[in-house]
């Protein structure tokens, strides 16, 4: 514990914070997980590399302009996989990654529950109901940069992957047809709503994004609530880099639409510049709770089933002391066993409710160090 | 060696809740306490015991190191921060990993809190709201030697036993000066406090 | 098997990890960013007699939003759970906001404009006094007003009234102590500030519950101990301060004098006795000394129920140290013999020369915020402002010259509040106004209180929260809080503080003085009420006590602002005040010497009796305040402690949580046990913040202290026996059609009795 408090300016920033968990876990995650990461990361991308040749007709339907989107959507793989595998290589999230696809995998509990994962998938990564039980706004601002988001890279990626073609129906008509890997899905009229609506899709994302990022960034700035220990890096570089590509992909639009592409070739290096550097940077800062945020989901099931198993008295862990409940014995043990892996030499504390462990620790205080004041 | 951290002397305490009260004050997280008052000796004194969290150093934050989401981070000055709302799926490993009961979740929000040494506050060169209202000392923001200063004779343990483990910490509680062994964390098989017998032990309360 | 126990979330967790109450008046979700623009404004808190300094943090619209601890030297930052938690009050959803009026109490009340509600409770002043005589309406004030205002009510009972039944309820609090002052020393406040407890090498703690009544005197208190004073206290609970005490006399309610006598005693015997300075400063030591003769420990311990080594050892300790201190509250004062005991504390310290000096000396620890400057500028029965006696000839010229009426209009002594009930009662009193006063919950005997009341032809209460009386009354008049008026306050140290207006108050809402006087002006009266706020009274308040001993003359706002207080007497505009009394001896009497009192130790008035065996003493709990008008609206006070609960021993065969049925003579309430050894066997103890039917004061006995009238809250003879349902805790009243702030009463039907007696752990909440 350091010396005073950060000066004002001088707020921990990025690199100032070390990561969650020991020096040693995060050691030892060193070679062999590395090695094992990259392997990984590497099929991911090569995958990756083979469906976009494969998805684009051998890259007949491949738009060369859009190459640095593509190269980067490589790179983000190869990024998001390779953490991802780091992740899910330490002791506490290993056993969570195994229980929850347990859960998710189990006959027997898809026999007795089909809704369960359904229901949760829509309301922890959907609907994102725990958000709102923290603050109704910050839920309303989140919701949108989710969906703007998701619309805006379920257009984007396979555009870039040379998956999605739109090609005239006619020579020179309004007619179009929508095309997947060469195969026609449906045609549409340029002039029609959904024309219109596929044609704006992205202008619509980026409205959404820009709400909601521009509600947080405002937050970030005014409430005490957030400002405390925020870092730039962390905090606030993504939501700018939202913000930069939601505009730039506007302007993209007001350029062609109203200026008649006057700076439009500016416009279009800055928007790739700002897509492929967040893409890149995803992996590593604080958009990779959007791959990690359905972890969520396979804890909860986990919990879930084990409590369905049987009655609370045998699937809850009651306090060794007190005899309240303190979670369900499954996630009790699977924590008492993150403990062993870990060499935590006090597994056996979890066996008791956290009161209990203080009022433990405050008997003992009184009988063993001192009564009173003296 | 420990710098300016908050000293906790539950001998001090008159079990007033201020400190509890005061935590709700706190901008960032206002409403909610974070602290822990327990009145360990019920039924027989008026003894109390706040709890803030410990900031283990050794074992580097076990709450931190449980987390499947890698949402407790430590910053460079040993704070142990609460768990960041992006990542935490509120598992509750922390709960009940740590050994001092100290963090709290909400269910609702998915969401673990704690006790983060008022990095609100600190960050702007005040004290953590505990420990500058609390009426008696028993929890004190400052150095060891402006401790001293104060109470002469008093001494300060970080380290604290957990069965054969022994978990050192950046926040320090107070013990006479005499005192070199670890300060107990509670002991499972305790029978008898000051002579009397202790429910639990497996039995209910 | 049925799996539909099971929901899909939330999941479980521990008790006291989960369930976040936003306690409080500001939900944390309503709450919301955009306070970067905040202003501090410095003042106290509205609670206790230890007035802590703190800041009120204004947002942008000029509302109070939150506390900020403030560096005052009385304080030192620190504030307890009410002072946190006080801000909430200012913005609260159950305040009033229009003047409540009705005819007669079989109508509910109804919201009434200003004009309407001074109309008619001019026209009843009138009409009762027309019929029944001037002394037929009755005022009475309160402690916890600035003493602005406090001098406003007894100059406004006696000018504009022109009633001789004026009392204010600090009667209820330390009037016997203010009267064993003013018998000893000729002065009515404590010797010492707080700063001096550090020096002290013994410290005598008798009848306060340091640790929960005044939380941050306790830092003086540890001070002295961490500095290596030896700490005693003499209190029947083991409370938070007794408990780790070098020695703890747990003695029967109502025997502190017998004890002290014997302690007395045993320094006589054993020759710690300072006879050089008994010689030289005080008259009486004589007769007290042969007094004193006749309680030896063998005798005191079996009137106290303590051993008499015991009572020999703190004679030892107190006797031989070179600086030692007595301070004491209510657990000494609340007796029908409580000035008796409260001077036989100042034959203590007098006989062993412990006055005067840094770390020597005694004092009494005020309740009220105001407890100190409420009772010095005349709003006492008897009293005129700076102390000045009302029978006194020459203090009635001097006031009345002030006050530019004649002398012969100056009214007569009236009696104390508790007399006051009876005259109500018995029809001498038809009309009264109630300022900053709740005797529905705060006066003995409940039956008696109400009876009283309800025979009121006409009744109005100045308050802003509905109180249990105001709800009982006619009119009732919406005034500001602390915070939004200026005005000052004098604490336990006889310091006055200045308080800050930190906001405007709400439309509808006026402060005291503007009623006072505007009642005033209606009654005729007007030019000698023309204060435009608390500025004007209180150059007239330094005007008044202007040569008297309670001298605030030298005390201007803009001094208090500079230096954050100064003890009275202060004489002149370059007096620095005086913190410590009694240097070299002195005291305020004519022969400047300390006038020792013969007290001879007699039984409560109580009896006790095979029906009513054991002994019931009642109390404070550092959640709540007084009558709780205040603190059990606020959602983190009443989470904290939301019920009153009966302290019983473990011998008695109860369980923690079992109702329990307390009765004595005067009535009869089930409360749920606390099961703790931390009290006499012979003992229970109910805290008093809470009303009918599970008010403390349904129990206590009437029986006032024939000198200062106070009465007896500390004993009372009781039994206890098994029973089947707790009684509820009502809500506390609001105006018709309201409900009182809902999410602050979360806890207030818990049926369970608190963790310990200073509240329930944070995890044995819901």
């Amino acid at each position: 514990m350091a010396g005073t408090a950060p000066p004002p300016q001088g707020r921990p920033i990025g690199d100032s914070q070390v990561e969650g968990g020991a020096p040693g876990v995060v050691a030892s995650t060193t070679r062999t997980t590395a090695v094992r990461a990259s392997l990984i990361a590497g099929a991911a991308s090569v995958l990756l590399v083979v469906a976009i040749v494969l998805g684009s007709r051998l890259l007949r339907d491949f738009d060369s302009a859009l190459v640095p989107y593509a190269v980067a959507t490589v790179f983000l793989t190869f990024g998001v996989v390779y953490r991802y595998v780091v992740w899910v290589s330490a002791p506490a999230a290993r056993r969570m990654f195994v229980q929850g696809w347990k859960a998710a995998l189990s006959w027997e509990n898809l026999k007795r529950s089909p809704a369960a994962l359904p229901k949760m998938i829509a309301t922890y990564l959907g609907f994102q109901k725990f958000l709102g039980a923290r603050s109704h706004a910050r839920w309303a601002a989140h919701q949108l940069i989710f969906w703007g988001c998701l619309l805006a890279a379920a257009i984007t990626f396979p555009l870039t992957w040379g998956w999605f073609t739109f090609t005239s129906a006619s020579a020179a008509g309004p007619g179009y047809e929508m095309r997947l890997w060469g195969l026609r899905l449906f045609g549409f009229d340029s002039g029609s709503f959904l024309g219109w609506a596929l044609y704006h899709g992205l202008d619509l994302a980026a409205v959404m994004v820009i709400g909601g990022a521009g509600y947080f960034l405002w937050r970030r700035m005014r409430d005490r609530a957030a400002t405390t220990g925020q870092r730039f890096g962390y905090d606030f570089l993504p939501l700018l880099a939202l913000i930069t590509i939601s505009v730039t992909g506007l302007l993209l639009t007001f350029s062609e639409m109203f200026l008649h592409g006057g700076g439009y070739e500016f416009l279009a290096i800055l928007h790739m510049a700002s897509v492929v550097l967040t893409l890149v940077y995803l992996p590593f800062g604080k958009f990779f709770h959007i791959v990690q945020r359905p972890a969520a989901v396979g804890m909860q099931l986990f919990k879930y089933t084990a409590r369905r198993k049987g009655s609370d008295d045998q699937e809850l862990q009651a306090c060794k002391r007190c005899g309240q409940p303190i979670d369900t014995v499954a996630a009790v043990d699977n924590l008492r066993a993150t403990m062993r892996d870990l060499k935590l030499g006090f597994d056996e504390w979890a066996e008791y409710c956290p009161r209990c462990k203080r009022v433990l620790r405050g008997t003992a205080y009184l009988s063993n160090v001192k009564r009173g004041f003296k | 060696m420990l710098g300016r951290t908050i000293f906790i002397d539950p001998g001090r305490c008159i079990g007033c809740q201020a400190c509890v009260s005061a935590c709700r004050e706190c901008d960032s997280h206002r409403g909610k306490s974070m602290i822990h008052l327990d009145y360990p000796d019920e039924g027989h004194t008026v003894a109390s015991l706040p709890t803030v969290c410990m900031h283990c150093e050794d074992p580097v934050a076990p709450c931190a190191e449980v987390c499947p989401a890698e949402a407790i981070l430590i910053t460079a000055d040993g704070v142990v921060q609460e768990a960041d709302p992006t990542r935490c799926i509120g598992c509750a490993n922390c709960v009940n990993a740590c050994p001092f009961g100290v963090p709290k979740i909400d269910l609702e929000a998915k969401l673990q809190m704690k006790c983060n040494l008022c990095y609100d506050r600190t960050s702007y060169g005040l004290a953590p709201m505990c420990a500058t209202v609390c009426p008696t000392g028993a929890l004190f923001y400052g150095t060891v030697e402006e401790l001293q200063a104060e109470r002469p004779g008093v001494d300060v343990s970080t380290m604290f036993a957990f069965g054969d483990t022994v978990v050192s910490t950046g926040v320090a509680m107070v013990v006479p000066g005499e005192r070199r062994t670890p300060v107990p964390g509670g002991m499972l098989n305790l029978i008898e406090v000051n002579g009397r017998p202790t429910p639990g032990n497996g039995a209910r309360a | 098997m049925s799996h539909e126990h099971v929901p899909l979330d939330p999941s479980v967790a521990p008790l006291g990890t989960r369930n976040f109450r936003d306690a409080g008046g500001l939900p944390a979700a309503a709450w919301r960013a955009d306070q970067t623009e905040q202003t501090l404004v410095p003042t106290h808190c509205c609670f206790c007699g230890v007035q802590c300094g703190m800041y009120l943090r204004v947002n942008a619209q000029g509302k109070v939003f939150g506390v900020e601890p403030r560096n005052h030297d009385i304080n030192r930052m620190r504030l307890c759970p009410k002072g946190i938690n006080a801000y909430q009050q200012v913005n609260h959803p159950d305040r009033l906001t229009a003047p409540l009026m009705r005819r007669s109490r079989d109508e509910p009340f109804r919201e009434v404009g200003w004009e309407e509600a001074l109309d008619f409770t001019v026209a009843e002043i009138n009409r009762i006094q027309a019929e029944s005589g001037r002394d037929a309406f009755g005022m009475l004030g309160g402690a916890s007003l600035f003493s602005e205002k406090t001098y406003l009510v007894g100059k406004f009972a006696r000018v504009a009234l022109k009633t001789r039944h004026v009392d204010y309820n600090g009667r209820l609090c330390m009037v016997s102590a203010a009267g064993a002052n003013k018998l000893a020393f000729g002065i009515d406040r404590a010797g010492n500030p707080f700063s001096d407890i550090l020096q002290t090498q013994c410290l005598l703690i008798a009848g306060s519950n340091v640790g929960e009544c005044f939380p941050v005197m306790t830092q003086y208190v540890w001070g002295a101990r961490d500095r290596g004073a030896t700490l005693i206290v003499v209190d029947p609970r083991e409370t938070a301060v007794a408990r780790t005490a070098d020695i703890h006399v747990a003695l029967k309610s109502g025997t502190d004098s017998a004890f002290f006598n014997a302690v007395l005693h045993v320094i006589v015997e054993e020759g710690l006795t300072d006879e050089v300075f008994l010689a030289e400063h005080t008259t009486g030591w004589a007769e007290v000394k042969a007094a004193v003769k006749a309680y030896p420990p063998s005798r005191a311990a079996e009137i106290c129920g303590v051993p008499a080594e015991q009572i020999v050892q703190v004679a030892r300790v107190f006797g031989t140290a070179d600086r030692a201190m007595a301070w004491h509250a209510r657990g000494i004062e609340h007796h029908t013999q409580g000035v008796e005991n409260c001077l036989t504390v100042i034959n203590l310290c007098t006989a062993t020369g412990n006055l005067g000096r840094p770390g020597a000396g005694y004092g009494t620890i005020t309740g009220q915020g105001n407890g100190q400057g409420g009772r010095e500028h005349g709003q006492k029965s008897d009293l005129l402002p700076g102390g000045r006696s009302i029978n006194d000839p020459v203090h009635r010229r001097q006031v009345a010259a002030i006050w530019g009426i004649e002398e012969s209009e100056l009214p007569q002594a009236g009696t104390s509040m508790m007399e006051m009930v009876w005259q109500m009662q018995r029809g001498e009193i038809r009309g009264l106004i109630g300022v900053c006063n709740n005797p529905f919950v705060s006066l003995p005997n409940y039956a008696v209180v109400k009876d009283g009341y309800d025979k009121l032809e006409f009744h109005a209460q100045f308050d802003f929260f509905l109180s249990e009386t105001a709800a009982n009354a006619h009119v009732v008049f919406p005034v500001t809080t602390w915070a939004e008026d200026e005005g000052v306050m004098a604490n336990a140290e006889a310091r006055v503080v200045k308080h800050n207006k930190a906001q405007e108050p709400p439309e509808g809402v006026r402060t005291d003085t503007w009623v006072m006087c505007e009642i005033a002006r209606r009654l005729g009266q007007g030019s000698k009420f023309a204060f435009e706020g608390s500025k004007d009274v209180f150059d007239e308040l330094r005007r008044a006590s202007a040569g008297t001993v309670i001298d605030y003359y030298g005390i201007t706002y803009e001094r208090l602002e500079e230096t954050g207080g100064i003890a009275w007497p202060c004489p002149s505009l370059d007096h620095p005040g005086t913190p410590r009394l009694f240097e070299g001896g002195r005291t305020s009497h004519p022969d400047g010497k300390v006038h020792m009192q013969v007290v001879e130790w007699h039984p409560p008035a109580d009896p006790y009796s095979d029906e009513y065996p054991m002994t019931l003493t009642t109390g404070r709990t550092v959640a709540h305040f007084l009558s709780g008008n205040q603190t059990r609206r606020l959602g983190g006070l009443v989470e904290q402690t939301p019920r009153p609960w009966v302290e019983v021993h473990p011998s008695h065969g109860f369980r923690n949580g079992e109702p329990v049925r307390v009765v004595t003579r005067r009535g009869s309430e089930v409360l749920p046990a606390l099961v703790t050894e931390a009290i006499r066997p012979d003992h229970v103890f109910v805290p008093y913040h809470w009303p009918y039917p599970v008010a403390a004061n349904v129990l206590t006995v009437d029986a006032l202290d024939p000198r200062s009238k106070i009465p007896e809250y500390k004993v009372c003879a009781v039994r206890i026996e098994r029973a089947e349902a707790i009684d509820p805790v009502p809500a506390p009243p609001v105006p018709p059609g309201r409900e009182a702030y809902p999410e602050a009463q979360v806890s207030r039907t818990d049926p369970l009795p608190p963790t310990s007696p200073q509240g329930r752990g944070t995890a044995e909440r819901g």
